[in-house]
């Protein structure tokens, strides 16, 4: 009942799933249309409360524990309630009950996510231009004929898409999009059929109950 | 140690130092480049002039903070292309963390058009030339859903309105009144819209990618699939050196702004990788 | 400089996470945390005003669609996870999305992503309409073929199969130096967004 019930499931709704595609009959539409807009919805909402209930509770147990940098969870807990908060009282577009400005300083969740989510999010990604330069400089030989021809191709494309390279070699710019129009598609194709020969395996395992690492330990 | 091995061995610190002046530098004193917009954002930028007036542009706004200063400009691209030229325009997410990025773009492209408007035709009003759907939760929903009913998935838009009672949705039900539709991603949502979207409804789909992604997306252009893209920050430079010569509009052009420091660092990053190899090979002659 | 209290905390946060560059510490740590924090907060109140309440709530209070409380019911055995007892009802709602995803996946897949592919990889005479546009095609179709022999590991390479996978080799270089060229360009964009918000908005040393 257990295993059963689940993979059950999966096969029907894995069927329920592809008929659609299959069967353009207004009712089979219909019922799919009802399914995926009240039922998925309701389910993918409850999925995402489960992923902040799982950070609330690991954290609420890191601070409990004083585990390692047990300290720093507080920072997560708190804001993590202040931002819920001034969004749930506050409202999407600050007319919520809760009000949130003072005079002209505004604090409503849309300013709290443009000038501290995107700055922090952006930030740490924009690091990454550090370690890849670094990298670059360290790992990147051309100790072999392929990795001769992988590093110029890099250096044809990296010149070629910036403005400049179509001034000092007018056809540069060309060569490089016809590198990414021609050999690298065929290999990107190549490898693409691959990739979805693979998932289309995986997914019909999944259904057929062949694959069940999903199942999280089969008790 | 030798010149040869210092060249192999330069601490990390210095090769970040470099890079941000490398990049800082021409940020403060930039040199000014027109870039050559080539045939993927071409073609999208026709695809977008040639909708009908009863058909409606939909922009998927997939990206989340940490790929904002690549695929923003973009998004501010596409509002001013497609309000110029009075196209009716849906915006929506499939990523949660887009809908603060969608209402950011929305609003400063908004108020530049109503700032210079001088008539209510000119303005451009929520409901009437633009709709914000919002987001809803498992992309399949939104993807699958909006080849019914769009009001049907978005019963309130991101304001809180009802969907079905403003006045473009009158005309805009479903993918069948949508002439094309433009994924700016940082990830693969492009990939559903093109295996979902186009193959259940055949809507015309459009991308706007990190540079990362770009080259995933070249076999899908070549099959037609992709009507056309933009490929990182020089894609939406392209962009907006289109707008600016076609359409005359000249709003803050973030991505073309980018373009002296993305030479010279691109530069700097081909200057390292050269000097590594030749403490790689002069050291590997010397061994020999 | 700037006189706006936000734009100080946006440039005070990026400098946090620019502080790991030089070793990790608390301040960086901090604002780690802080961006989970806030990106939960924000994902919360956009499940409820937009998901649940016009979705469930609204619906069922007024008394429509009551059958929306089983569910609601499905759906909240996601939370039997931190009950062991029960926990593998937790599979229920798992089993809907997956099977569902799996489903929708499988004939649209094959359509998109190998039928669609192959039609545009398969050689006509109307490919030739245009010279160049013909031996680029012709390019591309011995480059798919070589690119895919190079994965055929079930035969020993050789005869045909060691030069053709040799070419096949030659692409994926070429295709991953694409890539490599381009994922510079993309970490560049990042940091040139940030150095120009600290330069223009916070320190306004440009305009």
């Amino acid at each position: 009942m257990k295993v059963r019930l689940p993979l059950l499931l999966v096969l029907i709704t894995g069927i329920f799933g592809a008929l659609p595609f299959l069967i353009p009959h207004h009712v089979i539409q219909t019922a799919d249309n009802e399914f995926r807009n009240s039922v998925l919805v309701i389910i993918g909402a409850f999925s995402l409360v489960l992923g902040v209930g799982s950070i609330i509770r690991h954290h609420m147990d890191k601070v409990r524990r004083k585990r390692e940098h047990w300290e720093y969870s507080w920072v997560l807990l708190i804001s993590l309630l202040i931002t819920s908060i001034i969004g749930l009282f506050g409202g999407i577009d600050g007319n919520g009950s809760l009000p949130t400005n003072i005079g002209n300083f505004h604090f409503d969740i849309q300013t709290i996510f443009i000038r501290m989510e995107v700055p922090l999010g952006a930030t740490m990604f924009s690091i990454l231009a550090f370690f890849m330069s670094s990298a670059a400089y360290r790992s990147f030989k051309a100790r072999s004929f392929e990795a001769t021809l992988l590093l110029l191709t890099a250096f044809i494309v990296m010149f070629g898409s910036v403005p400049l390279s179509a001034y000092l070699i007018p056809k540069l710019p060309h060569f490089a999009e016809w590198i990414l129009t021609v050999p690298s598609t065929a290999a990107k194709r190549g490898m693409g059929f691959g990739i979805a020969l693979g998932g289309l395996a995986t997914s019909l395992k999944i259904i057929l109950g062949i694959e069940r690492g999903w199942l999280g330990g089969t008790k | 140690m030798s010149i040869w091995e210092k060249l192999t061995k330069i601490d990390r610190r210095y090769i970040y130092l470099m890079l941000l002046l490398v990049v800082m530098i021409p940020i403060i004193v930039p040199f000014k480049l027109h870039p050559k917009p080539m045939p993927p954002v071409e073609n999208l930028f026709n695809a977008i002039d040639a909708i009908p007036p009863e058909k409606a542009l939909v922009i998927s706004v997939d990206y989340s903070p940490d790929t904002e200063p690549e695929l923003h400009p973009m998004t501010y691209a596409l509002l001013r292309h497609a309000f110029a030229r009075h196209k009716k325009v849906g915006i929506l997410c499939i990523s949660l963390l887009g809908l603060g990025l969608a209402q950011d773009a929305l609003s400063t492209v908004t108020n530049e058009f109503n700032s210079v408007a001088t008539t209510h035709a000119d303005s451009i009003i929520n409901g009437r030339d633009y709709v914000f759907w919002g987001w809803q939760t498992m992309p399949l929903v939104p993807i699958l859903g909006m080849g019914e009913n769009i009001a049907k998935v978005f019963p309130v838009d991101y304001y809180g309105n009802k969907t079905d009672t403003l006045s473009m949705m009158k005309k805009i039900k479903n993918y069948n009144n949508v002439a094309l539709l433009v994924s700016i991603a940082g990830g693969e949502s492009p990939f559903w819209y093109i295996t979902y979207a186009q193959t259940s409804f055949g809507v015309r789909i459009g991308v706007g990618s990190t540079a990362v992604m770009a080259t995933d997306f070249y076999p899908y252009i070549n099959s037609g699939q992709v009507t056309g893209m933009m490929s990182g920050m020089k894609g939406g430079a392209e962009y907006e050196e289109l707008v600016l010569t076609k359409l005359g509009l000249k709003g803050r052009r973030k991505a073309t702004e980018a373009m002296s420091s993305q030479t010279a660092a691109h530069l700097w990053i081909m200057l390292t990788i050269v000097l590594g190899n030749i403490g790689y090979f002069a050291l590997r002659r010397r061994k020999k | 400089m700037t006189h706006n209290p936000w734009i100080w905390v946006s440039a005070i946060l990026t400098l946090g996470i620019f502080s790991f560059l030089y070793k990790e510490n608390p301040f960086y740590r901090v604002c780690e945390h802080l961006f989970i924090g806030i990106s939960n907060g924000y994902s919360i109140t956009f499940v409820w005003h937009r998901i649940l309440m016009p979705t469930l709530i609204n619906p069922v209070a007024h008394g429509e669609k009551l059958w929306l409380i089983l569910i609601a019911i499905i759906g909240a055995f996601y939370f039997m996870y931190f009950i062991p007892q029960i926990s593998w009802l937790v599979r229920i709602p798992i089993a809907i999305v997956l099977g569902y995803g799996a489903g929708a996946f499988i004939p649209r897949g094959i359509d998109a992503a190998i039928v669609q592919q192959l039609r545009a990889t398969i050689i006509t005479r109307s490919t030739f309409l245009s010279v160049y546009n013909g031996i680029w095609s012709l390019v591309i179709l011995f480059g798919v073929i070589a690119t895919i022999s190079y994965f055929f590991f079930s035969r020993e390479r050789k005869g045909i199969l060691k030069p053709l996978s040799y070419s096949g080799i030659v692409f994926i270089m070429i295709g991953f130096g694409a890539s490599f060229g381009y994922t510079v360009m993309a970490r560049i964009s990042l940091l040139i967004g940030r150095l120009t918000f600290l330069l223009r908005d916070w320190l306004g040393i440009i305009h």
